[in-house]
């Protein structure tokens, strides 16, 4: 079954290299996700685990990561439809972004589904190379500027992971393995020193990869300037492959009993995600740099329940869960806006209700999922963390970790209602009316099903989901 | 085992271990000279100079080395960082016609004075704190950390794209020199992607440096600031 996720969109793009249709090319990126997504039921249901592949395997720890890779690469991949109609692109260009799409896909579940450090550092690279092109796809000043930035700053980022692994190999001593489950078995043996010295730059350099501040600076832009399936992507499901190696390292620390020293340094960088957040975001002037700094946010809050721990890491997984679905949803509809109004600006825009209902209500409801707001499955997850930060004592983090989550509600807020409440200006109804013909039911249609989802996992879990949880919560 | 024979040969030779401190020393000093010029074709040579350095210091350094990771070697300092990378950067230099990085944001003088102190800040960390320490050669440790951190810092003060480029090079040349200080070895798979990955990224960026000559008048840095979160055009 994993062979099967890792060599069709391999096969697929030989195929597309020889088959230069557009039509078969956007075929070939629907084929992958439902087969990705079918592979991904099936293996979550215990069939077919096991793979000839070397170096990949699903464990407890990465299953959640891949199902959520998948539903929201499926649901991506059918708002794509409609979306590429948009394009007055020519087909060569549009049958690379296809491509692209295949192969960054293909890094990501690579990433997730590594059983080594070295691979999954080398995959991380790969989906910083894929989707450099995907960010420059429009091809403005502007995208040449974001593409150029993300490639620099993660690849430094990268190679500062590298330096990690490498002191990483120090202190293991005589044990002389990359492979997560060995690393985990001799992990009791490490030097300390060396160990703490290599997750400064793991976090480092995988953290640039996540998107945490203070080496954030890449997601903004590049967030931006994507096209918005590829904004989705990139926020709903590249920052969760990074996390997943942070993850893995954080486990690494806690086996060889250096877990304070990473949780001090993951609260740090967490805390200055949101600090980052709460002042950029209330002064952005363009609503996708604004969903940006909500992402960064929000791998701040995934950081900060990774750092407290206990109960918290269930409450991490339903976050990652509740984020990937809603800032999927939010960064789609985000399209839909630029489609009818054509401009990023948020100043241009109000009366969003009024242009196109659909489009205004699904914009209006994704601020309310990614804000917390009951029965969104974040209500539940940052409720959990601030419970366990009052448990454990951390009166005045919780204090803090509040007080900068409502600064950035305030700020995302003010935004969502001034675009989507009052009138519409008259000179624009005529531009928008054509504009809005352009947007077809693909393109509402993923967004209402992720967030339906965001809203019943906030008052109902499946008992089989709920079990895939808790075997994540026990392989962290 | 006759390909091991030889190896000890060479490496006899070559008086490897005496030679490898001075080829290892000769690596940090090419960064002293990165910091003093301006001269981006300079900097080209540089970049081929480190390669042949790191593929002098494998031969010479690395004690029991199978024929298969000679070969990956090999290929990965004499071929990738020393022709085909260079000749990429000066196809790019050609083309967008950036020979100088002048005036950058410190004076050439204090970029040397810098650059000397950091790495002589490295010589130190290997002699007093990574010389007690089993598994690493403390020369090579000290000398790719400074490596390293002179590297991340030219990129600060920088003005040029390409210059920023080369830089990333050098970094990964460190970074290269780092993983020769641990006495075990990295799987063989884990450094062919490590090199393809390199390899991709210089590539891509390259195909950028061309993409932002044609769309600016030049391949300064400054250019690429228009991204803001406090005024925004479209």
């Amino acid at each position: 079954m994993i062979n099967t996720i890792l060599i069709f969109p391999i096969v697929a793009c030989l195929l597309m290299l020889i088959i230069k249709n557009k039509c078969f090319t956007t075929l070939m990126v629907n084929l992958y996700a439902i087969i990705h997504f079918v592979i991904t039921l099936l293996l979550a249901f215990g069939i077919g685990s096991r793979s000839s592949i070397p170096y990949f395997a699903v464990d407890n720890t990465n299953l959640i990561f891949l199902m959520v890779l998948s539903f929201v690469f499926l649901m991506v991949a059918v708002y794509n439809n409609g979306y590429v109609k948009t394009f007055d692109f020519p087909d060569v260009k549009i049958r690379n972004y296809s491509f692209m799409i295949l192969v960054f896909v293909l890094s990501m579940t690579g990433t997730i589904l590594s059983t080594d450090l070295g691979i999954s550092w080398v995959l991380v690279e790969a989906t910083t190379l894929s989707s450099a092109y995907l960010i420059y796809f429009n091809r403005t000043k502007h995208s040449i500027e974001a593409a150029w930035k993300y490639v620099f700053i993660c690849s430094i980022g990268i190679a500062l992971a590298f330096v990690g692994i490498i002191l990483l190999n120090i202190s293991s001593g005589n044990v002389n393995t990359l492979n997560f489950a060995q690393l985990y078995k001799y992990a009791a043996t490490f030097n300390p020193n060396w160990l703490k010295a290599a997750f400064v730059f793991m976090m480092f350099g995988f953290g640039a990869k996540m998107g945490l501040a203070p080496i954030h600076f890449w997601l903004p832009d590049a967030h931006s300037e994507a096209p918005s399936p590829i904004s989705a992507l990139l926020s709903a499901t590249l920052l969760n492959s990074a996390f997943m190696v942070i993850v893995r390292a954080f486990k690494i620390m806690v086996l060889a009993d250096c877990v304070d020293y990473a949780r001090f340094m993951m609260f740090v960088m967490g805390f200055i995600s949101l600090f980052v957040t709460a002042v950029f975001v209330y002064h952005t002037r363009n609503y996708k740099r604004m969903l940006a700094y909500s992402s960064i946010e929000n791998m701040g809050i995934l950081i900060i329940g990774t750092a407290l721990g206990g109960v918290a890491y269930f409450a991490v997984i339903l976050h990652l869960i509740g984020h990937s679905l809603a800032k999927a949803s939010f960064f789609l509809t985000s399209g839909n806006i630029l489609e009818l109004f054509g401009t990023k600006r948020i100043k241009s825009i109000s009366g969003l209700i009024n242009a196109d209902g659909k489009t205004g209500w699904l914009w209006v409801i994704s601020f309310l999922a990614i804000c917390a707001f009951p029965t969104s499955v974040l209500f539940i997850s940052e409720f959990i963390m601030i419970k366990t930060m009052l448990l454990q004592g951390h009166y005045w983090l919780c204090g803090l970790f509040t007080l900068l989550l409502t600064i950035i509600l305030y700020g995302i807020g003010k935004v969502v209602i001034k675009t989507a409440f009052g009138n519409l200006s008259e000179d624009k109804k005529e531009q928008i009316c054509t504009n809005k013909s352009r947007i077809t039911f693909g393109m509402y249609f993923p967004q209402f099903v992720m967030l339906l989802i965001v809203f019943i996992l906030g008052i109902y879990i499946p008992p089989f989901l709920n079990n895939i949880i808790n075997c994540t919560v026990a392989g962290f | 085992m006759r390909w091991l024979c030889y190896h000890l040969l060479l490496r006899e030779c070559l008086g490897a271990n005496k030679m490898v401190n001075g080829f290892i020393i000769l690596f940090g000093l090419t960064m002293l000279y990165l910091a003093a010029t301006s001269r981006i074709i300079a900097h080209i040579r540089i970049l081929i100079a480190q390669g042949i350095l790191l593929f002098l210091i494998c031969c010479c350094g690395m004690k029991h080395i199978t024929f298969l990771n000679f070969a990956f070697l090999t290929v990965e300092t004499l071929i990738v960082k020393s022709i085909i990378i260079p000749a990429f950067l000066y196809k790019v230099l050609k083309k967008t016609h950036s020979n100088r990085d002048v005036a950058p944001n410190i004076p050439h003088f204090y970029c040397l004075f810098i650059a000397s102190t950091i790495l002589m800040a490295g010589f130190l960390l290997s002699q007093y704190y990574v010389s007690a320490m089993k598994l690493i050669s403390p020369i090579y440790f000290g000398v790719s950390a400074a490596v390293i951190i002179i590297s991340l810092w030219l990129i600060t003060i920088k003005h040029k794209i390409i210059s920023n480029v080369i830089e990333f090079i050098t970094m990964e040349n460190g970074i290269f020199l780092l993983s020769l200080s641990v006495a075990k070895e990295m799987p063989m798979l884990v450094n062919m992607g490590v090199l393809l990955d390199v390899f991709i990224a210089v590539y891509i960026l390259g195909l950028f440096i061309n993409v932002i000559n044609t769309e600016f008048k030049d391949l300064e840095v400054s250019n690429l600031s228009d991204l803001k979160d406090y005024e925004y055009n479209d």
